[in-house]
């Protein structure tokens, strides 16, 4: 029999370099995750330029694109949290918000020659239309494809959401081609209204972080604050309490429906004006992006989505302007596996049942 | 934990639906032998091109003008009938350009029919790859009004490992086309760009088979005429913008190698907003009425000022003999103006309806017919007088300058390329 032979104290007091190295990582790996390319990047310019405008017109041009995702992704993320199913025909209602936008542009007589306030008065009743027609949409797709499949298997709702992505593509085939479309400059997107510091801000940054701010903060106070959006929340934690306390289920999903339709619309006409470019497809693209945000700030929480975008929108403009428009892809979805690994629950934190 | 399968569950399907949307079948299952003869003496000529999205007013200018070739024959050629069919390789999902699978489909139709004695197509490089092994294992001669992929025919710079053989698995040449390779092409844009005054360019292509290996020539053209090439890159079709991509040309001069199908429009969008200045150019691929008109979807105007383009086809005043057929097309298509691409579809039957001509009594043997068709020498036709190499390529090789004027490609000179 072989008597154990004990290391020596000062041995147990020391902590290999391999867990100290692990601690680290598990304390700051995120943040340097998060920080690595805009540092890396930063010091860089410096060198090279001997300032930081190339950078901040990175990130600046970052936020205002991912205004537009977190817009959409909050679609997701509220259908998530209330439901557990992604809505893949999302990214297409927020599609057909932008073919609504761009068609009633022509109906309410809105052309390059329109002057300011006409411009002002005419995207206004267009925002307002898009919404409109998106969040009943989204509704009606709701009452149709997931509301009878409410008690299936959680596979059933994820195809049906997927048939109805092809539907609504097919019925942006049908309405504008299926090639991408341009369209009127309307607001002279790439115009640079002031420069600050060297950052360049375009009427169409401004747009897109005008419309995107006010919505979200009150798509939030909503949920947040108003007797309908306690309803959401508990629906979202225990549907079946929540019916026992007397919520309407059915109609409080309805109204999460919506209210992600009537942001899908907006972020449709919003893309629309920014990019100036209208295809089918648009929606496919931007709904993966956007439900990567979602899942990239925790899905099910509007904060996480928010903030997923706007960073997934300054990668995205860091990887074209330095790495190579090739790699952007492979350089965000790298980004979402190193932030999961570091961070499974998301930036901010799942809101799911599951995660309480 | 249930919530992350979901989660996983519904990336994976997203996966799933971006990877069946990228992949085309490929499969090949014919059956026919080489060098089939029909026997009969009613023949088929299939014509397969992108009928839908960007490119269809160009596939349609071509069908119009092989049709109307063939019109001036009555549709007979000696003792044979000829039989027209138009087939679509685009689909809705992919359209303006060849769909891989839709492509490959075509062609095994056509090698399932003993009639078939000529395929002119396709239209886009990329979609040439796919149909060109299936009829050559038919031993189906092939010509295409467009194609300038340079790896189709030759193994010249810009082409890649392996081309072209591996497009003839006979071993046996069984393809031509009308229109100069893209090595003439790339030199005609960096010829175009040397004379304009630019120093620098910047150069991206759209990564398709057709703008890739125009980029590769392109930056080979530069080189030898001492054209620096500041920043080359490779545009995502389905990418919302390119603004900051933009936002790092600094060169004199912007050229694009790439098809407007391929969000064409919004990369010259975006670079003449990054870069004011700069002089932009593009290559047959964008000169279109959806790229050149803004009422169409296509670039503003001012930036269409600033733009030059180049094309295969030359200008009426520089095809002499080209005026009775355009006069012709005009009347029978009640047209004001005809697309160049009308004149290469023209040309395309026509030398199609040559060759079967020369091939005689042998008219329904494929064997025979090809060697008339590589047996093509000095033939004077509406864009010139033309051989056809060994490798079917024409011996063509001036190309066409055009701006872009109420919205329209007008012609401007010949370009005589500094290869």
């Amino acid at each position: 029999m072989n008597v154990a032979t004990l290391p020596p104290q000062e041995e147990i007091r020391t902590t290999p370099v391999s867990e100290r190295l692990r601690k680290f990582f598990s304390a700051y790996g995120l943040w340097i995750v998060l920080l690595g390319l805009p540092v890396f990047y930063g010091i860089k310019d410096l060198q090279d330029e001997g300032d930081l405008s190339r950078l901040g017109n990175n990130l600046f041009a970052g936020l205002s694109n991912g205004a537009i995702w977190a817009l959409i992704a909050l679609g997701y993320t509220l259908v998530y949290g209330i439901i557990e199913l992604i809505n893949f025909a999302h990214g297409d209602v927020f599609m057909i918000g932008s073919f609504v936008a761009v068609g009633m542009w022509g109906t309410v007589g809105l052309a390059l020659t329109t002057g300011t306030l006409g411009l002002i008065a005419g995207l206004l009743v267009t925002l307002i239309v898009a919404m409109v027609v998106c969040g009943t949409m989204n509704v009606m797709i709701e009452r149709v494809a997931y509301r009878p499949l409410r008690s299936a298997p959680k596979l059933a709702p994820l195809i049906t959401a997927v048939g109805f992505s092809f539907i609504l593509q097919n019925v942006g085939i049908v309405w504008l081609g299926s090639s991408q479309k341009g369209v009127p400059d309307l607001i002279k997107a790439q115009h640079v209204l002031v420069s600050v510091a060297g950052i360049d801000i375009h009427n169409s940054d401004v747009l897109a972080l005008a419309v995107t701010a006010p919505l979200v903060f009150l798509l939030t106070t909503f949920v947040n604050h108003s007797r309908s959006g306690k309803a959401m929340r508990a629906t979202a934690q225990d549907p079946e309490a929540a019916r026992l306390m007397g919520i309407n289920v059915d109609t409080t999903i309805s109204l999460t429906f919506l209210l992600g339709g009537l942001l899908a619309g907006a972020a449709g006409l919003v893309y629309a004006l920014y990019q100036t470019n209208v295809w089918y497809f648009q929606g496919f693209t931007a709904g993966l992006i956007a439900f990567t945000a979602a899942v990239m700030g925790g899905i099910g929480n509007l904060k996480g989505a928010v903030i997923g975008g706007l960073i997934i929108g300054c990668i995205q403009q860091i990887s074209d302007n330095r790495i190579g428009a090739q790699w952007t892809p492979a350089v965000v979805f790298a980004y979402l596996v190193l932030i999961m690994v570091f961070r499974p629950q998301g930036l901010v934190g799942e809101e799911t049942r599951e995660a309480g | 934990m249930r919530s992350r399968t979901i989660v996983a569950t519904g990336c994976l399907i997203g996966g799933l639906a971006m990877g069946v949307s990228a992949c085309g079948s490929d499969s090949n299952n014919n059956s026919s032998g080489s060098g089939a003869s029909s026997g009969s003496s009613e023949l088929t000529i299939y014509s397969s091109l992108p009928l839908q999205g960007t490119s269809r007013e160009q596939s349609q200018a071509v069908i119009n003008g092989e049709k109307l070739a063939l019109a001036e024959v009555g549709n007979k050629v000696g003792k044979f009938t000829i039989k027209y069919v138009s087939l679509d390789d685009s689909t809705a999902q992919n359209p303006g350009t060849a769909d891989e699978g839709q492509t490959a489909q075509n062609a095994r139709k056509v090698v399932q029919d003993k009639s078939a004695i000529f395929y002119l197509g396709e239209f886009n490089s990329g979609g040439t790859k796919v149909s060109l092994p299936i009829l050559n294992k038919a031993g189906i001669p092939q010509i295409s009004p467009s194609n300038t992929y340079i790896g189709l025919t030759t193994n010249e710079p810009g082409s890649e490992p392996g081309e072209p053989n591996k497009y003839y698995p006979t071993g046996k040449r069984t393809y031509a086309r009308v229109v100069p390779r893209d090595k003439i092409q790339g030199a005609a844009l960096v010829t175009t760009m040397v004379e304009d005054g630019c120093k620098t360019a910047t150069l991206w292509d759209d990564k398709t088979t057709y703008g890739a290996g125009l980029a590769r020539n392109i930056e080979a053209s530069a080189k030898a005429q001492n054209l620096t090439i500041q920043d080359r890159q490779g545009t995502d079709k389905s990418a919302a913008n390119y603004r900051s991509l933009a936002s790092n040309v600094k060169s004199d001069c912007f050229v694009w190698s790439g098809v407007t199908g391929e969000n064409g429009v919004q990369v010259f969008k975006d670079v003449a907003a990054a870069n004011t200045t700069a002089k932009l150019y593009g290559p047959d691929g964008v000169a279109e009425e959806a790229f050149t008109n803004p009422k169409k979807g296509g670039i503003p105007a001012d930036v269409g000022a600033r733009t030059k383009l180049t094309v295969a086809t030359l200008g009426v005043k520089d095809l002499p003999d080209a005026s009775g057929v355009l006069d012709k097309f005009k009347a029978t298509y009640n047209t004001q103006t005809v697309d160049p691409y009308g004149i290469y579809g023209y040309e395309t039957m026509a030398l199609a309806l040559d060759s079967l001509k020369r091939a005689g009594a042998k008219a329904n043997d494929r064997t025979a017919v090809l060697a008339a068709l590589f047996g093509t020498k000095d033939r004077k036709s509406i864009i010139g007088t033309y051989s056809i190499d060994p490798n079917g390529d024409t011996t063509l090789t001036d190309y066409g300058l055009y701006t872009i004027k109420n919205g329209l490609p007008s012609y401007e000179k010949k370009i005589v390329a500094q290869a």
